[in-house]
This record gives C-alpha cells, sequence and structure tokens, in this order.
C-alpha cells in the first residue's frame, strides 16, 4: 500500500466531515440558534466575573425599569427587581441555574435511559422486564414526578433535577432500544462475535460506539422540553426557593409587579423562551443533518 | 378489536400498581409526621402519640400499604389535613372543572393545529409553511406561564374584556365560558404546536404514498385528494400524538390553573404541595396518574379503531 492511496482517502474522509458543520451553518436558523446558544451559556459560565453587582444584594432603588424605558438608568441596564436587586445581574445568575437544572437532567436520565434501551436490545431476554419498566415509567409524566418527589422531599432545585431526569429515562430506553435493535441486526455484530468478542467488548466497541450520534441528538431534542417543565415548577414554588436566582422563580415574582413593572417578570421568560427556542432549532437542525431517520 | 382493548387493560395493571405504590411512599415517605401536622405545633407529644396510634402509623410498612390499597379501594383517600374534609369530596369538586378546561382547550386547538399543519403540508416550502412552522416553534418554545401572563396583563386588566380568576360556572353557562376563556386559550397556544408539526410530517408521508396518486390520477380534485385521502390517513399519528403530549397538556394545566386561581385538580395538587397536605397532595397525584392512564388508554382504543393494521397485530 502506497502513501498516495492513504492520502486520498484521507482527503475523500475530510470534505465529508467539513459538509455537515456546512449544512448546518447553511442553514440561517441553526447558525443563529447556536450562536444564541454559546453566548447565553458562555454569559451564564461567566456569571461572576461579568454580572456588575451581588446577585443578593438590595439596593434602594426598587423596580427601576430597563434602560430603554425613559426613566431607566445605564446603572442597572435591565431594571431592578421588587427588592431593588440587579435584574441583569440576576438574570445572569437565573440562567446558570435554569441551564444546571436543564442540563443535568438530561445528561444523567438519557445516559441510563439509553443504556437502559441499548441493553434491553443486547440481551433479548431482558427485553420483556425493561420494556414494561419503561411502560410503566412512561405513565408517569414529568410534571406529576416533579409534583410527587416535590411533596416528598420538599421543595428545591434537586428534587426538580431528579424528577425531571427520571421522566427523561423511559423516552430515551425506547429510542435507545430502537436504534441499537437496528444495530444489532448489522452484520458488523455477528462478525465481531464470530472472531471471539466478550460481550462486553462487543457492547462497549461496537454498539455503543454505532448508537451514540443518534442518542445525542434524540437527547439533544429533549433539552428545551425539560428547561420548560423546571422553570414551570420553580415558577408554582416548587423548584428553587428565595433568595436564589433561577428564571422560572423570577418570573413568578415579578407577578405581583406585572402592573407597573412588566419588567420583572417578562425578562426571564424571553430568556427563557430564547434558550428554548434556540435549542429546539439548532436540535432540529442537527438531527436533519446527522441523522434524518429520527424526524416524527 | 376487542382483544386489543383487553390487552391494553391488562398492561394498564402494572402502572395502577406502581402509581399506588407511588401514592403510598408519598404520604409514608414524607418528612414531618402527619400526626405532628394535624395535631398542630403546639400539641402535647401524648395526642400526637394518640393520633399516630389510630392512624396506624407504627405498625409495618407491608401492612400499611395493604391497608392503605382496601381503603383506596373503599374511595376512602383520608381527610385533608387542612380543610378536614374529605379527599374523596375535594378532588371530586375539582375533577369537572380540570375536565371542563382539557376539552375547551383542546376543542379549538386541535381543529386548528390540524388545519395548520396540513396547509403548511400542501404549501410545503412556501412562505405560508414558514410562517406556519415558525409559529409552531415559537409556541413549543414559550414557557406556559409567560402566555398565561401576558393574556392577564393585555386581555384582562388593559382590554378588561374577560374575567381572569377563578371559574365562572358550568361550561355552559356565559359566565362559566367567559372565566375558561383566557386559562383554555392559553393551554391551548402550547397545544397548537406540536399538533401542527405532527400532522404537517405525517400528511407529507401519506401523500407520497400509491392510493394517494391513484386517486390523482383518477382525476380527483386536489381538495378532495388531501381530505379525503391524505388528511384521513394523516390523522392516526396525530391521535397517538395526543396520547403522547398528554403529560405536557396536563403540566401545562397545573400551571394554568394556579395561575388563573382556577378550582381544578392541578391547583389543588400544588396547593396541597406547598402546604404539606400530604393526605390531599396524594390524592391529586393519584387523580392526575389515573387520567393520564385512561387518556392513554382511549387514544389506544381509538387507534386501533381509526388503524385497522394494528388488529392484525
Amino acid at each position: 500500500m502506497s502513501v498516495a492511496e492513504i492520502d486520498t482517502t484521507q482527503e475523500e474522509v475530510a470534505p465529508k466531515r467539513r459538509a455537515w458543520w456546512r449544512r448546518l451553518l447553511a442553514d440561517r436558523a441553526a447558525a443563529l440558534a447556536l450562536a444564541a446558544l454559546v453566548l447565553i451559556v458562555g454569559a451564564a459560565l461567566l456569571a461572576p466575573l461579568i454580572a456588575p453587582y451581588d446577585p443578593f444584594r438590595s439596593s434602594r432603588l426598587v423596580m427601576a425599569p430597563p434602560v430603554w424605558d425613559e426613566r431607566g438608568t445605564w446603572a442597572h441596564v435591565l431594571g431592578t427587581d421588587g427588592q431593588g436587586r440587579d435584574m441583569l445581574t440576576r438574570i445572569l445568575y437565573g440562567t446558570r441555574i435554569t441551564l444546571l437544572i436543564g442540563v443535568v437532567a438530561v445528561v444523567v436520565g438519557g445516559l441510563l435511559g439509553s443504556l437502559l434501551g441499548l441493553v434491553a436490545a443486547f440481551y433479548r431476554r431482558l427485553d420483556p422486564f425493561v420494556m414494561r419498566l419503561v411502560d410503566v415509567m412512561l405513565s408517569f409524566p414529568a410534571i406529576l414526578l416533579g409534583l410527587a418527589l416535590v411533596a416528598v422531599i420538599g421543595p428545591g432545585i434537586w428534587p426538580v433535577i431528579i424528577a425531571l431526569a427520571i421522566a427523561t429515562i423511559p423516552d430515551c430506553a425506547r429510542i435507545g432500544r430502537s436504534i441499537a435493535v437496528s444495530v444489532m441486526e448489522q452484520e458488523y455484530i455477528e462478525a465481531g462475535r464470530a472472531v471471539g468478542l466478550s460481550n462486553a467488548a462487543l457492547f462497549r466497541r461496537y454498539l455503543v460506539r454505532n448508537c451514540i450520534s443518534s442518542i445525542m441528538i434524540f437527547i439533544s431534542l429533549r433539552f428545551g422540553q425539560v428547561i420548560l417543565i423546571g422553570a414551570a415548577l420553580s415558577f408554582l414554588g416548587l423548584g428553587a426557593r428565595p433568595p436564589t436566582a433561577e428564571l422560572g422563580m423570577m418570573a413568578a415574582q415579578g407577578r405581583d409587579f406585572l402592573l407597573f413593572a412588566p419588567h420583572i417578570a417578562v425578562i426571564p421568560s424571553v430568556v427563557i423562551f430564547v434558550i428554548v427556542l434556540a435549542a429546539n432549532v439548532a436540535g432540529d437542525a442537527l438531527r436533519d443533518v446527522l441523522d434524518p431517520r429520527l424526524r416524527t | 378489536m376487542i382483544e386489543t382493548v383487553a390487552n391494553r387493560l391488562l398492561l394498564s395493571i402494572p402502572v395502577l400498581f406502581g402509581v399506588l405504590i407511588l401514592g403510598f411512599a408519598l404520604v409514608t415517605l414524607a418528612p414531618g409526621d402527619p400526626a405532628r401536622v394535624m395535631a398542630g405545633p403546639a400539641a402535647p407529644p401524648e395526642v400526637v402519640a394518640q393520633i399516630r396510634d389510630r392512624m396506624g402509623l407504627d405498625d409495618p410498612v407491608v401492612v400499611q400499604f395493604l391497608r392503605y390499597l382496601g381503603r383506596v379501594a373503599e374511595g376512602d383517600l383520608g381527610r385533608s389535613l387542612i380543610s378536614n374534609r374529605t379527599v374523596t369530596a375535594e378532588l371530586g369538586a375539582a375533577i369537572v372543572p380540570t375536565v371542563e378546561l382539557m376539552v375547551a382547550c383542546l376543542v379549538w386547538s386541535i381543529p386548528l393545529g390540524i388545519a395548520m399543519g396540513t396547509l403548511a403540508a400542501v404549501w410545503r416550502g412556501s412562505i405560508v409553511d414558514r410562517i406556519i412552522m415558525t409559529i409552531s416553534v415559537a409556541g413549543v418554545s414559550l414557557p406556559i406561564f409567560f402566555i398565561c401572563l401576558v393574556l392577564i396583563q393585555v386581555v384582562g386588566v388593559q382590554w378588561r374584556l374577560l374575567p381572569f380568576i377563578g371559574r365562572g360556572g358550568p361550561l355552559w353557562t356565559v359566565e362559566g365560558l367567559r372565566h375558561i376563556a383566557l386559562p383554555a386559550l392559553s393551554l391551548g397556544l402550547i397545544f397548537i404546536g406540536p399538533v401542527a408539526r405532527m400532522t404537517r410530517s405525517s400528511v407529507l408521508e401519506v401523500l407520497r404514498l400509491d392510493h394517494v396518486r391513484t386517486a390523482r390520477a383518477k382525476g380527483l380534485s386536489e381538495r378532495r385528494v388531501i381530505l379525503r385521502h391524505g388528511l384521513r390517513n394523516a390523522l392516526i399519528p396525530v391521535v397517538t400524538l395526543i396520547g403522547l403530549q398528554a403529560g405536557y397538556l396536563l403540566g401545562g394545566a397545573v400551571v394554568t390553573e394556579t395561575i388563573f386561581s382556577y378550582p381544578g385538580i392541578g391547583r389543588l395538587a400544588v396547593g396541597a404541595i406547598l402546604s404539606s397536605d400530604f393526605p390531599l397532595a396524594q390524592g391529586a397525584i393519584l387523580v392526575l396518574a389515573l387520567a393520564f392512564i385512561l387518556i392513554n388508554l382511549i387514544v389506544d382504543v381509538l387507534y386501533a379503531l381509526l388503524d385497522p393494521r394494528v388488529q392484525r397485530r
């Protein structure tokens, strides 16, 4: 085999890899959504560095309007809330908590769920049990799990995260199983068996690697929904506790000032909307580019 | 057909059991002593012990669970720790408003969603398609509480057009309709998106099938092709979607009821949890879970009725 031959294969692979990125970024909506996500996640991560104030410190300037209002000041770009705390600072910290809830729930639930699905597809004897378990879990919608867990543990971020993670498991198990079943029918699995690979090696090297991208896409599609439910639970007073800043809870606090200071409820709601919209648009585009099979 | 329904019913048994275990765990695992809550913070220990004894809280967990099952079978869910009314009475009063809200929401959002999805599919790639799909993605991404707050603020407070607190009466009365309008509008708005998306992709898929081509070939008008041959088959996945999204809708209803102070099961559940009223919280969660199981059961049966292929499986 000559060097030239290897070079040509690499050249063939390289454009393909660039192609899916390009196709993704060529979709203007998707590019915009990705940019928004990067910006929001970056701002949330850097909150302690870039936030202009202390998120818990009140000032005498209560319910100051944002800067685009004629009474607004540049000292508080997004105004202040009902207790005189800087809105921009609290939005930055609140986005952190909201994203944390969504990311932890989706990653933990998604991993556990897809692992369950892969195991069910790999060890066919376990399949009926796993799937029955999944059926039972599917009958508990996220919001009910959230309500039940909060009733037992009490309000807080963690019961919400746990509930959302558990609610993510069954869907991911189902999709993981259906993807894995089609992979299991491929010839390389049989080939791997024939060469005498152990089950563990077969599972790890062949099954997981061939399923992972489809599963990741599916999980990313769930992210927006999970964020929305988490924010709704916090809005109801079942999630984050004051004085923690969390977007859903901030919107709830703004409810009482809707008449004279609508920005206190509107700004956090809009931030949630932008996060979820960006996640949905980016997830959809990613699926269309990488794995159109998953389209429903 | 009967077999499908029977099968489905059989499948709900483990689910039902899971719901009951969860409901039971809710009361037994909850921190804080229910007897203490009932007796009040100032009660002497003897009174608390007496209540514990009366409620059988010191028995083994299995005994408590069996006793709990027996009570549930008799329809006895205990008494609210706060109002001291029976949980069944509290729930009974809240079920009808919630069902009304669901009906009032679905009755406009499903037809509109289907219409939007069909138009988007028929004019695929056109500006109409783009607008409809943008609206539906935006709709799926909006926090329900934001929709509620905006509607209250604009329609309720600024325009003074519709009331936004509580329930005005049964659905068939004018006041009832006026009061349910805003909650039903809010809840429906989050449901249009998924319905439109599902209808669009399902109509697109059906329009590619042979029988649609045949219908076109024999010279039927495009309108007839789409309505009679396209949409009719495309509606099957939409029916399943309603089952899949029932949890989503339930979550929306919990938030909507709470914001509009609408006296349904969702608001009851949230109120009970926030005030540590465990028997009531447990009853409300039980009813919500049962409703969810029931909706899925109905959807599965509908699915079997609409799609003859299911019965053969």
